[in-house]
């Protein structure tokens, strides 16, 4: 090696130890350790505990079953919710844009204690703000941490609130790297307001939503603060448990590594299944 | 096809006045040219024309409408765009048939009249492409082509050409020019380059912050310009000024003494006399400059620099002053730097104008 590209990696070398220690050793580690059965000492290679116990482990299944859920519902109602903000933040009638904008970036910031705190309290059955109004218009109350719809219900809408501003801020960007010419040529075809809509700003914006969908993908995949906090780690009966969830009780309660690693690699594999799927649908077909 | 009229057209940004309140006719089937320099407020005009910008006061009428309240769609012009403002995500044929099939016309009608404009335009062969795989002349083409499939009554170009290269700009002059006799349009076309004026026209609009300087066919502007900026602007390479001196007046005739010159006297025909040791000055193009034998009792300058163009060449004398000397010779003389050359301006060919910029006749 040339003594230039030595100094070069001698500076670049804490940056390498850490990541190699604490992000590639891991990854490597847990490779390994999910072909190996820790259930009890010495641990010993048997894949059909950790391998073969995942294809046939009904609460695995659950899990997934509420992670997938979440996701068909959430991910497209916050990237349809994140289209329009970013389109309101993007109007010339707004005023105080930069606050607004900032205002609904928020969330992503406030800390998961704190959100998950407020989002209990809101939803509290007896004196929770979202039930009074619920109840104000006449309705039953709803018992949102007992009733297994209502509190995936919750989920979902606390997810969507956490992440929606974040997901628009992006749009935001995208829908700015639209020259505004385009437009004015679209009006002057007498194209209307809702058609430069459809056929340009949208089609225009598919990268972007592609990537945000990508991103909440994979963020909806290792799923964990809001079931954890919200909902009582999963609660009721396992009814929000998530991927992420259950891979932390299977690592850190039952301190059963080795099927958690190959629970990870599943999680990890299906979210790039996904994503690849995402991608490969909304590829450009020209 | 129609008309245009600007009536007392005006504009603001808040309390920055970019127009002036303009007066102008475009008669039906006329190539009017909007020039000026940058910043002068052609692109505002042209914009207010088509109803992108607001107007602040005034109107404009298209035909015998007033379109002043109208939105963009329904005034019936069509803008090509500098930037080309081509649909990113459509292909060729697309980007033109967009209007149309938007607001549902006809799908035989719009194929027909994609067909043709291809054919007009030589985009045959393009039609399934996408702006990004074209070149900067066939990005230029096919907004124009966006413009005629919408058949409207009057085309308007903001500097069309600007992003093109020279050798481009040319061929796609010749072929706006030669789409303008075809298609026996209204075409308003801005530019900030005389050259495209000049050629393009069949009239001129001087504009110069935010005020219409002159109005006028191109030879008018170029041979009986109203303001030495019109004088200046107009013609390439650009006009001579020399500061002068008004002597005696005889016979239609006022004598000026060139003052950086050895007071030589030049006579250019006013209707009457002015007052005698007035400040003025004399333009007169490189071109009219008679240089050498030609110009018997002339008076002498230094060439510092000579562009010989084989045809002409141009001789510039004081190159390091802010206002050059250009002599323009085509009498095939072999000049070079540091060449004592006489010149003389042609009678006739000199212009007046007083310290104000106004032409004196
Ligand atoms: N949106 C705007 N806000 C404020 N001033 C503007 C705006 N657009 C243009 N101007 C000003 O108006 C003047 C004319 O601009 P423009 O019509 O683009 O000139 P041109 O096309 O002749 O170069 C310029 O001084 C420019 O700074
Ligand atoms: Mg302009």
């Amino acid at each position: 090696m040339r003594p230039r590209s030595l100094t070069a990696f001698g500076f670049l070398a804490p940056y390498l130890l850490i990541f190699a220690s604490f992000w590639l050793w891991p990854i490597i580690y847990s490779f390994y350790l999910s072909f190996m059965s820790t259930r009890r000492l010495p641990w010993t290679f048997n894949p059909k505990m950790t391998w073969g116990r995942v294809v046939q482990d009904p609460a695995f299944y659950n899990a997934l079953e509420n992670t997938l859920t979440i996701l068909a519902i959430q991910v497209p109602v916050m990237l349809f919710l994140a289209t329009l903000l970013a389109v309101m933040l993007n109007s010339t009638l707004l005023r105080a844009r930069g606050l607004i904008r900032f205002a609904f970036f928020a969330p992503v910031v406030i800390g998961e204690a704190a959100y998950a705190a407020v989002f209990r309290l809101m939803f509290n059955t007896e004196f929770g703000v979202i039930n009074k109004v619920i109840e104000s218009v006449g309705l039953p109350p709803v018992e949102w941490f007992s009733n297994p719809d209502a509190a995936m219900a919750l989920i979902i809408m606390a997810v969507t609130w956490r992440w929606v501003g974040y997901n628009a801020i992006i749009i935001l960007a995208g829908l700015q790297s639209i020259p505004q010419d385009v437009y004015e040529a679209a009006t002057l075809d007498r194209v209307s307001p809702r058609q430069q809509f459809l056929y340009i700003t949208l089609p225009l914006l598919k990268p972007v939503i592609l990537f945000c969908l990508v991103l909440s993908v994979i963020g909806s995949m290792q799923l964990f603060a809001e079931p954890y906090l919200i909902t009582n780690v999963g609660g009721p009966g396992g009814a929000t448990e998530t991927l992420g969830l259950y891979l932390y009780r299977q690592a850190f309660l039952n301190l059963n590594f080795g099927y958690a690693s190959a629970v990870a690699y599943t999680i990890a594999a299906l979210a790039v299944m996904i994503s690849a799927l995402n991608l490969w649908i909304g590829r450009d077909k020209t | 096809m129609a008309s245009v009229t600007l009536e007392k057209v005006a504009k603001s940004y808040g309390s920055h006045k970019v127009i002036h309140g303009a007066d102008l006719n475009v008669k039906d089937g006329e190539f009017v040219v909007f020039v000026g320099p940058s910043g002068c407020g052609k692109s505002t005009l042209l914009r207010m024309i088509a109803g992108l910008e607001d107007i602040t006061s005034g109107d404009v009428s298209i035909g015998e409408t007033r379109v002043t309240d109208m939105v963009p769609g329904d005034r019936g012009v069509a803008m090509v765009f500098q930037s080309y403002a081509l649909y990113p995500h459509m292909d060729v044929a697309r980007n033109m048939s967009f209007g149309l099939r938007m607001q549902g016309n006809d799908k035989a009608d719009t194929d027909a009249r994609v067909g043709n404009a291809s054919v007009v335009l030589q985009l045959k062969q393009l039609l399934a492409r996408l702006p990004k795989q074209l070149s900067g002349g066939q990005r230029q083409r096919v907004a124009i082509g966006r413009a005629i499939v919408r058949k409207p009554q009057v085309f308007l170009f903001d500097e069309p050409l600007s992003n093109l290269d020279a050798e481009l700009r040319v061929q796609m002059r010749v072929e706006i020019a030669r789409l303008h006799s075809e298609l026996a349009a209204t075409m308003i076309y801005v530019t900030h380059d005389q050259t495209e004026a000049m050629t393009l026209a069949d009239r001129i609009v001087v504009l110069r912050d935010g005020n219409i300087e002159q109005v006028g066919s191109p030879l008018e502007l170029y041979h009986d310009p109203d303001t030495a900026f019109v004088a200046g602007f107009i013609g390439s390479p650009r006009m001579n000024f020399l500061a002068g001196r008004t002597e005696n007046w005889a016979d239609g005739l006022q004598s000026v003494a060139l003052v950086n010159h050895g007071d030589k006297i030049v006579k250019i025909p006013t209707r009457s006399a002015l007052a005698t040791g007035e400040e003025v000055t004399v333009g007169v193009r490189p071109e009219h400059l008679l240089a050498g034998k030609a110009a018997v009792g002339g008076f002498a300058i230094t060439a510092d620099v000579v562009e010989h163009l084989g045809a002409t060449t141009y001789i510039y004398a004081g190159a390091r002053s802010e206002n050059p000397l250009i002599v323009a010779r085509t009498d095939d003389h072999a000049d070079t730097v540091g060449d004592q050359v006489t010149i003389l301006p042609q009678v006739g060919k000199a212009h007046l104008f007083d310290t104000n910029g106004m032409r004196i006749r």
